[in-house]
C-alpha cells in the first residue's frame, strides 16, 4: 500500500489532474465532501487532501510514504525527506519586495514581515544582516504600504498586486514549484512502486 | 529471574549487549556528565550545537553528554594503536530537531579505534547488519553504504558546499544539476558506485546481499566522517535507526594521530516509536 499526501487547494487539484494522466485515479477526489481519505484497491494505494503547509509533516513522520509539497513549504519547513522530482507545476518565485521609493539602510535592523521566517532569516544571515522578523498570515502586502515594515519575502507570480500598491521586486530568492516527496524509510521498502509513480508522472 | 516485562526499547538493549559481548566488545559504563570545555572545539563533530550545561559545586560548567563517542574516545588508552572495542548502552541529552526542549534520548552502539584493517570494518558493519536483525525481528531491514572520501572529492569547498550536500542527502537530482555539481558526482547519485575497498569488504558480508544498498544519500556531515558511511532502516520506522561511519579525523583532534576510528549508534527511542501501534 502507497499512501500519498496532496496538498489541498488549486496546486493540489492541478497536481492530481498529473496523477490522473498518469493513470493513478481515486474515485472522489474531486468531489466536494467531507471524505478524507480516497482508496484505489486494483492500484493499492492511497491518497488523501491535507493542508499545503502539513505535507512535509505526513511524510517526514512516515504516515504518507510520498507527497507533493510547494518549494516554498520545503525551504521553510526543512524536512527530512526525499525531494525526487520537481513537477513543474505551479511556477513562481520567492522575492523580497518593498514600496518603490525604497531605500535600504544598512545602519538599521531590517524590518521584514513573511509568512515564511526561516526562508528569512537563512536569507539574511547569509548576508550577515541583522533583521526583525514580523511573522504574518497572508496580505503581506499591506506591511510596507502602513509602514509595519521595511520589506516583505513571499511568493510573487505574476506582480500584479505587488504593482498595484506600488511595491516592485528587490531580489529573487529562490524558484518555487511543486516537488514529489518521499519518505526516507518508506522509500526503501517501496522503491519500485514509488519509482515508477515518479516515472509515470514525469513523462508529459 | 524476576518476573517483570520489558519495553521494546529495554528488550532490545539488552539484545543488543548480548549481540556486542559476543563479539568481543567490552561495556563501557561512564558519567553521564562531562566538563563543558571538553566540548570546545569538537563541534564538528557533534550532531547538535545545542549542549544542556549546569554548574558543579566547585563552581565548574558541567555538560549532561550530548554525544556517546566523543567520551569513550576520550577515555581509550592506546598501546601500540591496538584496536580497543566498546559498547555502550546510554543516554545522551539533545534537542532533537522540530523540538523546543531538551530530551532524554537512549542511545546503544559500538566504537573501534586504533590501527585497524579492512577486518575490523567488516565487523563493525556485520554488527550493523546484526543490530538491524535483531531489532526488525523479522520485519524487513537495510543497510545504506556510501563513502564520505569519494564525496569529499567531488564537492569543492566554495560556498555552495553546504547546498550541494543538502541535495545529496535529499536525493535532489534536479537541484544537484542547477547548482553545477560535478557530473561524477550527478553519476554517484543516479547509478551508484563505491570504490574497490569497500566494495570488497560488501562483497566478503554476501549473506547479507539483499540487505545492503549503496547509496550516497546517507552522507550528511562531511566534517565527521571521512571513509566509510552508513545509515540502518527497518521497514515501519519512519527514519534510520542506525547511523555510523569511519571518523579518524576525530582522533587526529584528540591526539591519537595514527589511528582509525569507526563506529555506529542504535537510536533506541524510535524501537518503541516504531513498533507501538501494533
Amino acid at each position: 500500500m502507497i499512501n500519498i499526501a496532496l496538498p489541498k487547494g488549486r496546486l493540489g487539484e492541478k497536481v492530481y489532474g498529473l496523477f490522473v494522466k498518469a493513470g493513478y485515479e481515486f474515485p472522489g477526489m474531486l468531489d466536494n465532501n467531507r471524505k478524507l481519505v480516497f482508496e484505489n484497491e486494483a492500484l493499492n494505494m492511497r491518497m488523501f487532501w491535507v493542508k499545503p503547509f502539513d505535507v512535509p509533516v505526513y511524510v517526514e513522520r512516515g504516515t504518507a510514504d510520498i507527497g507533493v509539497a510547494g518549494k516554498d513549504i520545503l525551504l521553510e519547513r526543512a524536512p527530512d525527506v526525499y525531494e525526487l522530482l520537481d513537477i513543474q507545476a505551479g511556477k513562481c518565485k520567492m522575492a523580497i519586495a518593498a514600496k518603490n521609493d525604497f531605500h535600504d539602510n544598512p545602519q538599521k535592523i531590517l524590518r521584514v514581515a513573511t509568512e515564511f521566517p526561516n526562508i528569512a532569516q537563512n536569507y539574511y544571515a547569509r548576508l550577515g544582516r541583522e533583521i526583525d522578523i514580523i511573522a504574518l498570515r497572508g496580505s503581506l502586502e499591506l506591511a510596507p504600504v502602513l509602514g509595519l515594515s521595511d520589506v516583505i519575502v513571499d511568493i510573487v507570480e505574476t506582480g500584479t498586486t505587488l504593482r498595484e500598491n506600488n511595491l516592485s521586486v528587490i531580489r529573487f530568492i529562490a524558484d518555487l514549484s511543486a516537488r514529489l516527496i518521499a519518505n526516507k524509510s518508506a522509500y526503501k521498502f517501496k522503491t519500485e512502486a514509488i519509482d515508477e509513480i515518479m516515472r509515470r508522472i514525469n513523462c508529459d | 529471574m524476576l518476573n517483570v516485562r520489558l519495553r521494546p526499547e529495554e528488550e532490545a538493549a539488552l539484545n543488543l549487549r548480548a549481540l556486542y559481548d559476543a563479539h568481543g566488545y567490552s561495556f563501557y559504563r561512564m558519567s553521564r556528565f562531562e566538563e563543558y570545555d571538553f566540548y570546545a572545539g569538537k563541534k564538528d563533530f557533534l550532531t547538535s550545537s545545542n549542549i544542556l550545561t549546569f554548574t558543579d559545586i566547585n563552581g565548574k560548567l558541567m555538560a549532561l553528554r550530548p554525544d556517546v563517542t566523543l567520551s569513550i574516545i576520550k577515555h581509550m588508552k592506546f598501546i601500540d594503536d591496538v584496536p580497543q572495542k566498546f559498547y555502550y548502552d546510554e543516554k545522551v541529552y539533545r534537542v532533537p530537531k522540530n523540538a523546543n526542549t531538551f530530551r532524554e534520548i537512549s542511545q546503544a552502539g559500538i566504537e573501534c579505534a586504533g590501527n585497524l584493517n579492512t577486518r575490523d570494518l567488516r565487523e563493525v558493519l556485520e554488527l550493523a547488519l546484526l543490530s538491524l536483525k535483531t531489532i526488525a525481528s523479522g520485519r524487513k531491514f537495510i543497510l545504506d553504504v556510501a563513502n564520505a572520501a569519494m564525496i569529499a572529492e567531488l564537492v569543492p569547498e566554495t560556498q555552495s558546499r553546504n547546498e550541494i550536500l543538502k541535495c545529496i542527502a535529499e536525493k535532489n537530482i534536479h537541484e544537484l544539476k542547477q547548482l553545477n555539481a560535478d557530473e561524477k558526482l550527478v553519476a554517484l547519485m543516479t547509478s551508484p558506485k563505491l570504490d574497490a575497498n569497500t566494495i570488497s569488504i560488501i562483497d566478503s558480508l554476501n549473506e547479507y546481499h539483499e540487505h545492503i544498498r549503496i547509496d550516497f544519500s546517507v552522507l550528511n556531515n562531511l566534517n565527521y566522517y571521512n571513509g566509510i558511511v552508513f545509515r540502518g532502516f527497518i521497514e515501519g520506522i519512519p527514519e534510520s535507526i542506525l547511523s555510523g561511519g569511519q571518523y579518524d579525523n576525530l582522533m587526529g583532534l584528540m591526539g591519537h594521530k595514527n589511528c582509525k576510528a569507526i563506529g555506529f549508534a542504535v537510536y533506541l527511542d524510535l524501537v518503541e516509536r516504531g513498533f507501538s501501534h501494533d
